[in-house]
């Protein structure tokens, strides 16, 4: 009576144990590669630790000095060794500038460093890659700069960020007119990388290009740029956001230009944007109110506090309680004056947040 | 139809089922493969430069707690300190009976705030707002039991001042970067509403300070096994599931979730007992019905440490609550199932939960109830029988050693040999007692489900290993 497993079964059951097979030797392979990465993470890890005991002496000493940068004895590089080189150099040189940088870039040089990093620019897996073109750019390896541009195009994106990051340190000049007008096309850059990209460029190079490449996007890209603006000069700046407050009428551009307002020019603009239709941009203007705001201005902010966005009331009430012309009992005569609930009760936590209740 | 007849029908349902949820669970260890290692790729070349910048988003990390007075401050200190340039912590005391709020009072100089509450999302009545004296990027809402975990969450998110909104569980150890990690997918993609992130165990760990001083595997059977079921869950369950923007869900313990977006949902679901995955489902269906492009992802980094139950009652009531839960939560969204526009959500992901995850216990207990039968009866062919028994305890092994591949090829948060030993022992071990037996808990959980229960607090019993800041839970090396 054992036919269970039985009748029809025959053909399954080999395909059952040939799977058993499989599945043995797959764990055993999943079983053996573990074993492996864990001795090879031991072993490097030692390796590691002996190398970086060695070399970041001779990276301090190379710091501190010119003549120790160019005459030191350098110890040996095994072949297991040249990646943790590139590494530590990379990590030692991000974190200085000025003469101590210049001497490690000697110092590579002497190590050959720039060799092993072009030998990593030819390998097919992109952690090598990026590796080479962050030494390219720490040694401000001019003789590289076309590679390190091609890379910039690159579609894996870290590679491409840590290009024109790379790009920017080998030559600024050459590199900020390449990369500003992709930004808005490279969104899947790092806000955060690109924001520091144009810091280590510095003000007085994007600020042009920056003003271009937004003046000439359509709204939904110069909001994007605006977010690096404040990266700009502070005179281009201000004639950047004066432009579009003057000439755009899209929630999302006015929204990023009053949070870069910081002079007094385009007051009655901003003054006519606390009526606008889209909550966001009437938020921000009542912010902005409160920074640069006179007193003509306090009806408009009295107005926005019973608005049925709470941001917006909150806003104008931080606002409101920031205007350096009204003093603690205008203040609460105010709050007491309201007849809306919400205005009092938002003015009472504004309030109350700058220990007026 | 003879008897014969049905169990020969019998076992092709069986054979279907096992080959239909190894080959699905096998796919998604390859998918999870690759993705961990892209992910590795570029998250190591972004850590050697990550540096804070101006844009970084904000973030309301919202813990919600409930009778939490013995972990309460040691969380809170450690949440404190994080590492991320701007964060808000919420406390929300879900009208503790003991003394929680009266701690967190005293400890950080909490003082009542004015605040011009909005209830954006449906939550019990808020009784008032505290604001520390000590850190201003502190306040803790205090309001009437709403009788879960959801409705505490809520109140913290009508309060949530910044754009991305971190639910916590008030008893998780962090790790200091938590939020740095989390936070990277919405640097990359915009349209991100939600973000997941892996939760390990603790037990056994060393915790200091609220924070993971040494990381160690428990010496308690249960809280082993689950170990090993935590990586399976997270290494290859999530990350399979997230680079097709399957995600179902993330975990209650620690998610990141778009503040708008998670408003526009109606928040949690105050009577949803798995409330973490219904939310991500009722995610999935607004921004379906909306039609915009969005992404529901998973960083498989280790963030957030909790604590496993460690005696049969806490593990069953656990394992009986997410079986009522994934029932629930896929019921209440049942239109993703029927969306011909649900793309990978609804042709791959919920037909496998739904017979995979919900249904399978059926199947399985049926299964080992159908071997007893036959056996008692004499109808098994031992040597076949054997040989499809080998192939699934097989099949369970291989599962397991692929996750503890992918944790030596990723975090590898064992360091030692012995620990990685255990790890292999119990994904052996494990597939004789535990799986049937959690099964058997599912298949509870299911039937609870089909009667509709309801769902209050959890209170397990803890290892108390925040509580108790020095002492380790019993690690076993």
């Amino acid at each position: 009576m054992d036919w269970l497993f039985r009748s029809d079964f025959d053909g399954i059951t080999t395909a059952a144990l040939w799977s058993i097979a499989a599945v043995l030797a797959t764990t055993l392979i999943l079983f053996a590669y573990t074993i492996a990465l864990r001795v090879a993470t031991i072993l490097g890890q030692r390796r590691r630790a002996r190398f970086i005991g060695i070399w970041r002496n001779v990276f301090a000493n190379a710091m501190l000095s010119k003549d120790a940068a160019e005459n030191c004895v350098l110890p040996r590089i095994g072949a297991s060794d040249r990646t943790d080189l590139l590494e530590e150099w990379n990590h030692a040189r991000s974190i200085v500038e000025g003469s101590a940088a210049d001497n490690l870039i000697v110092l590579a040089r002497r190590a050959g460093v720039p060799a092993l990093a072009l030998k990593r620019l030819n390998k097919r897996r992109i952690r090598p890659q990026i590796l080479a073109v962050q030494t390219f750019g720490h040694l401000r390896d001019r003789e590289r700069r076309e590679i390190v541009r091609r890379l910039v195009d690159h579609d894996n994106t870290a590679l491409s960020i840590t290009a024109a990051v790379a790009l920017v340190e080998i030559d600024a000049d050459f590199a900020i007119p390449i990369i500003v007008p992709m930004i808005e096309k490279r969104r899947d850059w790092p806000k955060n990388r690109v924001s520091i990209l144009l810091r280590m460029a510095g003000s007085e190079r994007i600020s042009e290009p920056m003003y271009r490449a937004i003046r000439s996007a359509d709204d939904r890209n110069t909001t994007y740029l605006l977010q690096f603006a404040q990266l700009v000069d502070a005179e281009v700046l201000d004639a950047l956001v004066n432009d579009l407050l003057r000439s755009s009428n899209d929630p999302g551009v006015l929204n990023a230009a009053l949070k870069l307002v910081s002079g007094f020019s385009g007051v009655p603009r901003i003054a006519a944007l606390t009526q606008h239709n889209a909550w966001f941009v009437r938020m921000q203007s009542a912010k902005v109110l409160g920074r640069i705001g006179q007193e003509e201005h306090l009806s408009l902010l009295e107005a926005l506090l019973d608005d049925r966005e709470w941001w917006v009331r909150y806003r104008a009430a931080q606002a409101i309680t920031a205007l350096p012309f009204l003093g603690p009992n205008h203040l609460r005569q105010m709050r007491d004056e309201q007849t809306d609930p919400y205005a009092a009760d938002i003015l009472q936590q504004a309030f109350a947040e700058v220990g007026l209740a | 139809m003879t008897l014969q007849d049905i169990v020969l029908s019998g076992q092709w349902v069986f054979l279907a089922y096992f080959v239909g949820i190894n080959v699905g669970y096998l796919l998604q260890n390859v998918v999870a493969a690759f993705g961990i290692r892209r992910y590795l790729q570029t998250a190591e070349q972004y850590e050697a430069e990550s540096v804070f910048s101006s844009l970084d988003i904000p973030i309301s990390v919202v813990v919600p707690a409930f009778n939490e007075s013995a972990s309460i401050i040691t969380s809170v200190k450690a949440m404190l300190q994080l590492e991320y340039p701007q964060y808000e912590l919420i406390v929300v005391n879900d009208g503790s009976t003991d003394d929680t709020l009266e701690k967190l009072v005293e400890e950080f100089r909490m003082q009542a705030f004015p605040e011009a509450y909005r209830a954006r999302v449906p939550c019990a009545e808020v009784r008032g707002i505290y604001k520390s004296t000590r850190q201003s990027n502190l306040r803790v809402v205090d309001k009437v039991n709403g009788g879960s975990k959801a409705d505490a969450s809520n109140a913290g998110i009508n309060v949530a001042r910044y754009p991305l909104v971190c639910v916590v569980d008030a008893d998780s150890v962090l790790q200091p970067d938590a939020l740095r990690r989390v936070v990277q997918p919405y640097l990359e993609n915009p349209t991100t509403v939600a973000v997941g992130g892996t939760v390990r165990i603790s037990n056994g760990c060393t915790v200091r300070q609220g924070f993971l001083e040494k990381v160690a595997l428990p010496s308690n059977y249960l809280a082993l096994v689950q170990v090993v079921e935590y990586l399976r869950a997270f290494l290859f369950g999530r990350m399979g599931w997230s680079p097709i923007n399957g995600l179902l869900i993330i975990s209650g313990a620690f998610g990141l979730f778009h503040k708008e977006t998670l408003v526009e949902a109606g928040g949690y679901n105050p009577d949803a007992v798995g409330e973490d995955m219904e939310l991500v489902l009722r995610l999935h269906r607004l921004m379906k019905a909306k039609r915009q492009p969005y992404r529901i992802t998973f960083v498989p980094d280790p963030v957030c440490w909790t604590d496993a139950p460690t005696s049969l009652r806490d593990l069953k009531s656990q394992r009986v609550r997410w079986q009522h839960g994934l029932g629930q939560a896929l019921a209440l969204n049942k239109s993703l199932i029927t969306n011909a526009r649900g793309g990978a959500v609804s042709w791959v992901a919920i037909p496998f939960y739904l017979v995979f995850e919900l249904f399978g216990p059926i199947v399985e207990v049926a299964g080992y109830l159908f071997i007893i039968i036959c056996a008692l009866m004499g109808w098994i062919a031992w040597p076949q029988a054997g040989i499809f028994l080998g192939l699934a305890i097989g099949l369970g092994i291989l599962l397991s050693t692929s996750a503890i591949m992918l944790e030596e090829l990723s975090f590898h948060m064992y360091p030692r040999f012995r620990q990685l030993a255990l790890l292999y022992l119990i994904a052996i071990v494990e597939n004789f007692g535990f799986r049937q037996l959690t099964a058997f808990w599912r298949l509870q959980g299911l039937i609870r489900w089909f009667r509709g229960g309801k769902h209050k607090w959890e209170t397990l019993t803890r290892s108390a290993n925040l509580a108790d800041e020095t002492k380790p839970a019993g690690p076993v090396n």
